[in-house]
């Protein structure tokens, strides 16, 4: 047994720094919760790992189907689209499950969440880092369609760690504070959908950014996912360029929407576990 | 350092108020509306007010009170579940929830694995629980069942992993909401004498209750909430009686 734990309700949780520390000192548990998702995820299905590409990858090939007359199978600056276009959806893939389901995990955790104490900030962590492990597994298919569009991973490639790690703290901020909205507002899972889909569309998934007015790409380079998009294209098959202002912008956005994220959580928890 | 007298729970004063909506749903739709129209959509509900009790290592207390007068609310308040509004809680030691057993059991994973994740979600550590994944099954009466999914259980076998599981601890607050008996004949003589046996182990316990005998015969002390406000305290039967005749009103 570990020395005598007290709870005292008078003493302040500290914002991010208690926060963080819940999580790590919980990370037995949080590496249980992982496994869980992955388990419940693929064990129903014959085709187990691969069912979580299933979603992306024929994505893939619809849009690859649609949009390659338009780009004619290499983009302005002679990538190939496919990797392009596959690099996007995967990403975007792990921003939407990463968000999504730790909003969901938290915001319907009533049965456990009430029962016992346990910091509900794991459980949005453990579905951003399930969502990245999904993407790693992506990254199979990834090279593939890479080395048959005639390129190859760059050097680089250790770097879509911090790729993943700054997105899997981009998604996490944003699920706790979706979790908050979804709790006090039963309506607001409807207007994320649409939210989600406008922001599909504003960042250069399935379009290259040259083929963009002045003024859109303003629009769209304030959008931070264009930066995690370009800087993972960058690292991982050179199908773009990043900036140092993308790297930055990429980096930047993580961490204040992460302590953002841990900040509104720790202040509107108390007021919403009642109504769970 | 175990004094006998020593307060695993401290309860000063403590209330817990949330806003609640006047409308049954609650939608952006018509907070906006709301909004414009500058209409007060919310009310102060206490489901707390000004409780205060403690509770040493080895006292049993007890709280009774009607349906929906804040006993349960109380009960995770002290399970660290709910943080009060205002006024101080204080626990000292490792906490059994008993509370809805089964919290978090996923009907996709093994009962191993369900077993592991339940028992880290009530704060042992996952060495701790691999260590007693057998003992607990074997428990329970269902070692040759380990590794099928728990969605192949009957409810009465799941019930029975989460009784097993929740209460293989020596706990220094043992937190009872009714003392549950489950599964078939034996089980549920197996499952009360286990309840009866951590009670007795020199832990604090909080009991909530219906059960005005068991209240009476296990309690040191007792508390009678109604509307979130304690309206008798002391000792059970002095609390029991004025209970009762309130509710034969």
């Amino acid at each position: 047994m570990p020395e005598l734990q007290v709870y005292d309700s008078a003493v302040p949780l500290r914002p991010v720094i208690s926060q963080l520390q819940a999580i790590y000192q919980n990370r037995g548990l949080l590496r249980l919760l992982i496994a869980r998702d992955l388990t419940v995820r693929y064990k129903r299905s014959v085709i187990g790992v691969w069912w979580s590409l299933l979603n992306p990858l024929f994505t893939t090939a619809v849009m690859f189907y649609v949009f390659n007359t338009v780009f004619k199978s290499r983009l302005p600056n002679g990538e190939a689209f496919l990797p392009y276009l596959l690099s996007g959806v995967l990403l975007m893939t792990l921003f939407n499950q990463g968000m999504t389901m730790g909003a969901d995990a938290v915001a319907s955790g009533a049965g456990v969440l009430t029962k016992v104490y346990v910091r509900p900030e794991i459980f949005a962590a453990s579905a951003a880092i399930s969502s990245a492990i999904n993407f790693f597994i992506g990254l199979i298919p990834m090279t593939v369609v890479l080395l048959i569009s005639g390129e190859t991973p760059t050097i680089k490639f250790p770097l879509v760690f911090i790729v993943v790690g700054c997105m899997v703290m981009f998604a996490m901020g944003l699920a706790l504070m979706l979790a908050i909205a979804y709790i006090n507002f039963d309506d607001s899972r409807s207007l994320i959908t649409i939210f989600l889909m406008a922001l599909q569309y504003m960042t250069p998934v399935f379009y290259p950014i040259s083929v963009l007015g002045p003024h859109t790409r303003r629009v769209i380079l304030l959008n931070p996912l264009t930066s995690y998009l370009q800087v993972f294209r960058d690292v991982f098959g050179g199908n773009a360029q990043a900036t140092f202002h993308e790297w930055l912008m990429m980096g930047g956005s993580a961490l204040v929407v992460f302590a953002l994220g841990l900040y509104v959580f720790m202040k509107q928890w108390p007021k919403v576990v009642a109504k769970l | 350092m175990t004094l006998s007298n020593e307060k695993i729970v401290e309860v000063s004063d403590v209330s817990l108020a949330y806003r609640r909506t006047r409308h049954r749903v609650s939608s952006l739709k018509q907070t906006a509306i709301d909004t414009i129209k500058r209409r007060m959509a919310y009310e102060q509900f206490f489901a707390l007010n000004g409780v205060s009790f403690d509770i040493a290592r080895g006292e049993t207390v007890s709280i009774i009170g009607r349906n929906g007068a804040g006993k349960s609310t109380m009960l995770k308040v002290v399970a660290r579940v709910l943080p009060p509004t205002s006024g101080r809680v204080i626990v000292r030691g490792h906490v059994a929830p008993m509370i809805e057993l089964g919290a978090g059991f996923n009907p996709e994973l093994t009962a191993a694995e369900n077993i592991m994740l339940y028992g880290t979600l009530l704060g042992r550590t996952p060495k701790q629980m691999q260590a007693r994944i057998e003992a607990i099954a074997d428990w329970a009466g269902l070692s040759e069942h380990l590794d099928i999914p728990l969605r192949a259980y009957s409810s009465g076998m799941t019930a029975r992993l989460a009784f097993a599981t929740a209460t293989d601890v020596t706990p220094d607050l043992l937190l009872i909401d009714e003392i549950l008996s489950v599964g078939d004949e034996d089980f549920r003589e197996k499952s009360a004498a286990r309840t009866i046996e951590m009670m007795n182990s020199g832990a604090a316990v909080l009991l909530v209750s219906h059960d005005l005998e068991a209240v009476k015969s296990m309690s040191s002390r007792a508390i009678y909430l109604e509307h979130g406000k304690p309206k008798a305290f002391g000792t059970p039967t002095d609390v029991i009686d004025q209970y009762l005749g309130d509710v034969h009103h």
